[in-house]
């Protein structure tokens, strides 16, 4: 188990020489505002040197700091050349499109002008911190700050410390689970749910003080196995989608006392049953992800091809984005309103569901092997968000390096089917070899 | 007829005018001309007396003329700036021929003389305020009255007709002694009331001394005729004899003036004789095809300009029915080519012109050999052997080698004269002109241009491109895959006894049922409300709950099934019993999975469904002519459709729209009609040995694997031939496949390529099927000779999935 910084091979090329001038947003680096000359050959452990030196000799820093170089908005990965030249290629194939943009003109990225480098201290690598073993694939998985919440294949849930050590493991379901979230805390109970093949939802009520669960409601009315659950920020709603292509939303609470008066007290042992208090219906295939994007709208992925903005009030759908492939995993950051989607390929697609633009995706993150099948993003950063894959690795990625990812977290013998940052200090995947890894995320920059 | 130009202040009083002008010709009150001064155009010199009188009045009266003139001018200044500048010197000259014996007392007034002559105007004009005043001190008056618009006269203005300006300075030198004002009457298209004699012959009076009557019925006495010497005395004398004609009407000598002469002279040489006549005026283009800002007419454009003619409408109606019936014919289009004639064209003028441009020579005559020389070697010249071959080739000599025995000459002088001379010179000439010569085309045809142009295959994406999950967990050879209608899972059987169901999102299997016997075949019931997978293993057909999706769907096939149906007095026929039993399932094999158990009297190789779902069919290949059932699940009764053997039957399909049935045996596939119960088509593949067979989802369109390594597209409208066989394979097709929603279909063959094709149906029934290979999947281990078994398609995916020999299942997408 190790986070490896990814490097893709640099080829020796001619000693074509550049002028660079370095610039921060970070004050406490700051160097002087000179053009240099660099060769172009050069990558980011030169140009590290370069700035290190500097800084060194201004008594800024007293050892050696990583930074990473952000060139046109893009990481710096290879060499300064590669990455230049293909600016100078795109900038030639705007200009044979007669489609000047503003935005490419002002990054004037080219062999013949100084060129902007932006340097930010390197996102520190994250550390493989724990590995929890479960009997079965571990297929959800979701955590608070004190609290880790895993699922798996057997039916069972799983509760864990922030440290990993084992507090509950229980039979829940009557097929495998596919999905786990954290629904409130209190300092003496917390409130979960869990979604599984058997077509409910159950909300559970961990009560701390003397380590017992109980199922509160058994949420029931999908047709087919439910892929997705998601409470929203309230937590006074969850948020379901299932196979059978219909997302349904429930209450946490109790409902109103129905009129036959059952509500909780006639079945102690299993919980009551819940209906749903809205059915959207609308994708024509298994929702694989939701997510409240606001409290009023959800965005939901589909293996239809298509991402979905409903209106919750209005029970309706607002707007939709078309893929071309079936998406397995979505994720929206509400701190870029942007959404990063797996599809049935090896590729990470960043979307915009609310611009206007159409179906149009903004970037692609390419260096997984095989089917990614799940992204999420940071919680604290808008930049960073980690994948998991049927190629057995965790990613790291930063929005701005679409080429390779920050760091690879190896460790998984099998394939990723689940991975979670809702700790911001953590990131975990589960996977199909029956284990849950935690890498210690060291992401705060101050 | 003379057009009167109104002086400008008359314009006004145009109506005014025109009775006063009545009033004047007929002279009979002067009291009415005094009413109207303004409306009067008089058109008559006056005598010299008369004038002067006038002017005299004039001058008396200038101190009041001075104010006069003031106010005059205010009113006629802007009308009168158009002409007046260049009339005014006409004027002048004309006054000086008018008035010529009075110039010298003239002198001075005559610069002012049109204002004299407006000023007059103002007088009467003041008179007409003073109407009021008697009548008889008006008298006095009247005849001055007269003359003012005798200088009115004078203004050139009003002399635009010729005519009048020549007739009317005529009597100035001559002053009519008959008629002292002739010209009282002023329209030039009354007749010449000189003489009242009419337009009759002057010479009718000629023996009288009078030449005609004047107005008062008194003889115009004839002037005194002269005489020679007279003529010549005038002539002598006369600076003005040469321009001295006679008028015959009056008999009166008449001078032309300068100006007469000037019109003669004009009409002489062709000129208008008008001076003042704009030859070349400036054209006004009123009505031109520009379009103006505001219309030349005030006036609307009529309604009916808006209307289509009814006239034209009729018109053409008529045409239109002539040209139905065919009485009227448009006239044929002059060819707009120019038209060329060959001078010296001929019939076969191509031939002709090939010969001259493109000339074939003569094939040369073969050149002589050493044989043919006089003096040829030994070893040409015949030995007895070839002369004895020679002699026998008499009744056939084109079989000889020379057409002539060689021979030794001992000089040139000696050989004689060729006995074939004649003979081979006429050949030649056949040759020459009885055989065609014509040019070989040769062709150039590359490969490629052979190959039809078929789209790239980027173009036709989504098609499955790469492995993306291997299911692992059989442990023999998997033999077939079949896919649950919603797409969660698939199931596959294999030899090792088991039917494993798998969830294709994770690759997890979900399920295994063991059996113990090699399963040949799986096939998930399309019917989406059951929960059913039908397994052939072995001699059974069992079809089992595979307990995976819908709880209640599961719980509903159960109950279902569980059920035991009475059959009444439904017996089977013996050959339909010996074939194929119900069985009733156990709690045992309840447990198991099975739900129902049909037990086949051989071999099951395959199990496929109908699409609504009840009906299903298990093929036995060794079955013979029973090696066909149809089962159906509502009724649990099973029928045989075949009475006789066709052959080896390899496989079986439903089609997925109409009651119709394919039936594949080893070489043919046979199509029945359900209903009717009869063959409908039989589709010859030309292949020695049918594996599998696959129908495209709009059910014209089956493509066909066979273990000779092709791939063939029936189109069911088209033919019974195959419209394409596909050789992509090198080796045996095991299975073939059709996707339901995309244009793509699949063959799996034993040398481990699984590939995919894009096969497009058009509904337009014109167009024929598009079928591009597009991908060549491998990933598959050869398992003793076995590569891919099965394949299917996922139903909403564009993904394939490959069951092989290396007991792996793969997911391509």
């Amino acid at each position: 188990m190790a986070a490896v910084q990814e490097k893709p091979s640099t080829t020796a090329s001619s000693a074509l020489s550049l002028q660079v001038r370095f610039v921060t947003k970070q004050e406490q680096y700051s160097i002087p505002d000179f053009p240099y000359s660099i060769s172009a050959n050069v990558g980011t452990d030169e140009l590290n040197s370069v700035i290190n030196r500097v800084l060194i000799e201004d008594d800024v820093i007293e050892k050696q700091k990583e930074f990473d170089f952000l060139i046109g908005g893009e990481f710096l990965r290879g060499t300064l050349e590669e990455l230049v030249l293909r600016h100078e290629a795109l900038k030639e194939k705007i200009v044979d499109d007669k489609d000047e943009d503003d935005d490419t003109e002002k990054k004037k990225i080219g062999v013949e002008e100084v060129i902007e480098v932006e340097y930010v201290e390197r996102t520190p690598a994250p550390e493989p911190e724990n590995c929890l073993m479960h009997d079965d694939w571990v297929s959800a998985v979701d955590a608070t700050s004190n609290w880790i919440l895993t699922g798996c294949y057997d039916a069972t849930l799983h509760l864990w410390t922030g440290k990993g050590k084992h507090k509950q493991g229980f039979p829940a379901h009557s097929g495998p689970i596919k999905a786990v979230c954290w629904v409130s805390s209190t300092p003496e109970s917390t409130v979960f749910a869990s979604a599984s093949h058997d077509q409910t939802v159950m909300i559970w009520e961990w009560d701390l003080s003397n380590n017992n669960v109980s199922c509160k409601w058994i949420c029931k009315g999908h047709e087919r196995s439910v892929e997705c659950i998601k409470p929203d920020r309230q937590a006074a709603h969850l948020a379901s989608g299932s196979w059978d292509g219909q997302l349904k939303i429930w209450t946490v609470a109790a409902d109103k006392p129905t009129e036959d008066g059952a509500v909780g007290e006639s079945t102690s042992s299993k919980g009551a049953t819940k209906t749903p208090l809205m059915t959207l219906a609308g994708h024509k295939e298994s929702v694989s992800a939701v997510q409240w994007s606001d409290e009023k709208e959800l965005i939901s992925a589909s293996w239809d091809h298509t991402i979905k903005l409903w209106d919750v009030e209005m029970g309706g759908m607002k707007a939709e984005i078309a893929g071309n492939k079936a998406f397995f995993d979505m994720s929206w950051s509400a701190l870029n309103n942007t959404a990063i989607t797996s599809s049935a390929d090896r590729h990470i697609r960043l979307y915009d569901p609310r611009s206007n633009e159409g179906s149009l995706v903004k970037c692609m993150f390419t260096s997984h092997n095989g089917w990614v099948s799940s992204v999420n993003w940071s919680l604290t950063n808008e930049n960073l968000f980690v994948s998991g894959s049927h190629d057995k690795l965790m990613k790291l990625w930063d929005r701005r390096s679409p080429r390779a990812p920050l760091y690879n977290m190896t460790g998984h013998t099998e394939n990723i089917l689940c991975t979670s940052w809702a700790n911001p200090d953590y990131m975990m995947s589960g996977g199909s070899d029956n284990t849950l890894r935690i890498f210690k995320a060291k992401t705060d920059l101050k | 007829m003379v057009k009167r130009k109104l002086n400008p202040v008359q314009v006004s009083l145009d109506e005014v005018a025109s009775t006063s002008l009545k009033a004047h010709t007929t002279k009979a009150s002067s009291k009415s001309e005094k009413l109207k001064p303004k409306a009067v155009i008089p058109s008559q010199a006056k005598n010299g007396k008369e004038q002067k009188e006038i002017l005299k009045e004039v001058k008396s009266s200038a101190p009041r003329r001075s104010t006069r003139k003031a106010n005059m001018k205010k009113v006629d200044e802007e009308p009168m700036d158009e002409h007046s500048k260049d009339e005014k010197s006409d004027e002048q000259s004309e006054d000086d021929s008018v008035l010529g014996t009075e110039e010298d007392e003239d002198a001075e007034v005559d610069g002012d003389s049109d204002e004299t002559s407006e000023d007059e105007e103002e007088a009467s004009d003041e008179e007409d305020d003073d109407d009021s005043k008697s009548d008889s001190d008006s008298d006095a008056e009247k005849s001055s009255e007269v003359d003012d618009e005798g200088i009115e006269n004078d203004n050139p203005f009003e002399f635009s007709d010729m005519n009048e300006a020549i007739s009317q300075k005529v009597e100035a030198p001559h002053p009519n002694p008959v008629n002292g004002n002739e010209y009282e009457e002023d329209s030039s298209d009354e007749e010449d009331i000189r003489n009242t004699v009419g337009n009759v012959p002057l010479n009718w009076y000629d023996e009288y001394p009078h030449i005609g009557y004047d107005l008062d019925g008194r003889k115009l006495i004839r002037p005194k005729q002269e005489d020679k010497l007279d003529e010549f005395l005038r002539r002598m004398e006369d600076p003005n004899f040469w321009r001295t004609v006679k008028d015959l009407q009056t008999g009166q000598n008449v001078v032309l003036s300068d100006k007469d002469l000037e019109f003669v002279k004009r009409i002489q040489s062709g000129k208008i004789p008008d001076a003042n006549f704009e030859n070349f005026a400036p054209w006004i283009d009123w009505f031109s095809s520009d379009v103006l800002d505001t219309p030349l007419r005030s006036m609307p454009p009529s309604k009916t300009s808006f209307l289509p003619s009814k006239i034209d409408k009729m018109k053409i109606s008529k045409m239109v029915h002539a040209i139905k019936m065919g009485w009227m014919k448009p006239k044929p289009k002059p060819s707009t080519e120019p038209n060329f004639y060959m001078l010296w064209d001929s019939d076969d003028k191509s031939d002709e012109m090939r010969r001259v441009h493109d000339h074939i020579p003569a094939p040369k005559v073969r050149l002589p050999n050493n044989a043919e020389s006089y003096n040829p070697p030994a070893e040409y010249l015949f030995d007895e052997k070839e002369m004895k071959d020679w002699e026998s080739k008499d009744d056939e000599p084109w079989k000889r080698r020379y057409n002539f025995i060689p021979q030794k000459y001992k000089s040139l002088r000696e050989v004689p004269a060729y006995d074939n001379y004649t003979k081979e010179r006429f050949q030649r000439c056949l040759d020459l002109y009885i055989c065609p010569r014509a040019k070989k085309m040769r062709l150039t045809i590359k490969a490629e241009d052979l190959v039809p142009q078929l789209p790239n295959p980027k173009d036709l994406q989504p098609f499955p491109t790469i492995c993306s999950m291997i299911f692992k967990g059989h442990s023999q050879m998997v033999r077939s895959i079949t896919l649950e209608p919603h797409g969660q899972f698939f199931a596959s059987g294999s030899e090792d006894g088991t039917v494993k169901v798998w969830e294709i999102a994770t690759g997890r299997c979900m399920k295994t049922f063991e059996f113990g016997c090699v399963i040949r075949w799986v096939e998930w019931c399309p019917n989406k409300s059951l929960s059913l997978l039908a397994v052939a293993a072995d001699s059974d057909v069992m079809l089992i709950n595979p307990g995976v999706g819908d709880k209640l769907i599961i719980e509903k096939t159960d109950l279902l099934l569980s059920e035991t149906l009475d059959q009444g007095d439904y017996h089977p026929s013996e050959r339909l019993k010996g074939a194929v039993q119900w069985e009733p399932v156990d709690e045992e094999k309840w447990a198991k999975g099975i739900r129902i158990l049909i037990r086949h009297f051989k071999n099951v190789n395959q199990v496929t469904w109908h699409a609504k779902g009840d009906y299903f069919a298990s093929v036995m290949t060794d079955g013979q002519n029973r090696s066909v059932l149809i089962h159906q699940l509502s009724s649990r009764r099973s029928q045989l459709p075949l009475n006789k053997s066709k052959g080896l039957i390899q496989c079986v399909l439903f089609h997925p729209i109409r009651p119709i049935f394919f039936i594949a045996t080893q070489r043919h596939v046979r199509v029945y009609d359900l209903l009717k119960q009869e063959m409908i088509k039989k589709l010859i593949s030309g292949a020695k040995w049918i594996s599998s067979m696959s129908i495209h989802p709009g059910g014209d369109n089956v493509i066909v694997g066979t273990y000779d390594k092709k791939v063939m597209w029936f189109d069911l409208d088209l033919s019974t031939k195959p419209y394409q066989t596909l050789r992509f394979h090198g080796n045996a097709v095991r299975s073939v496949a059709f996707h339901k929603r995309y244009p793509l279909f699949a063959s799996g063959s034993d040398d481990c390529n699984l590939i995919i094709s894009h096969g497009m149906v058009y509904n337009d029934l014109l167009q024929n099927p598009l079928i591009v290979p597009v991908k060549k999947l491998r990933g598959h281990d050869k398992f003793s000779d076995f590569g891919i078994l099965s394949i299917m398609f996922h139903n909403m995916q564009p993904w394939v999935f490959s069951s092989g020999a290396d007991k792996t299942i793969r997911l391509y997408t």
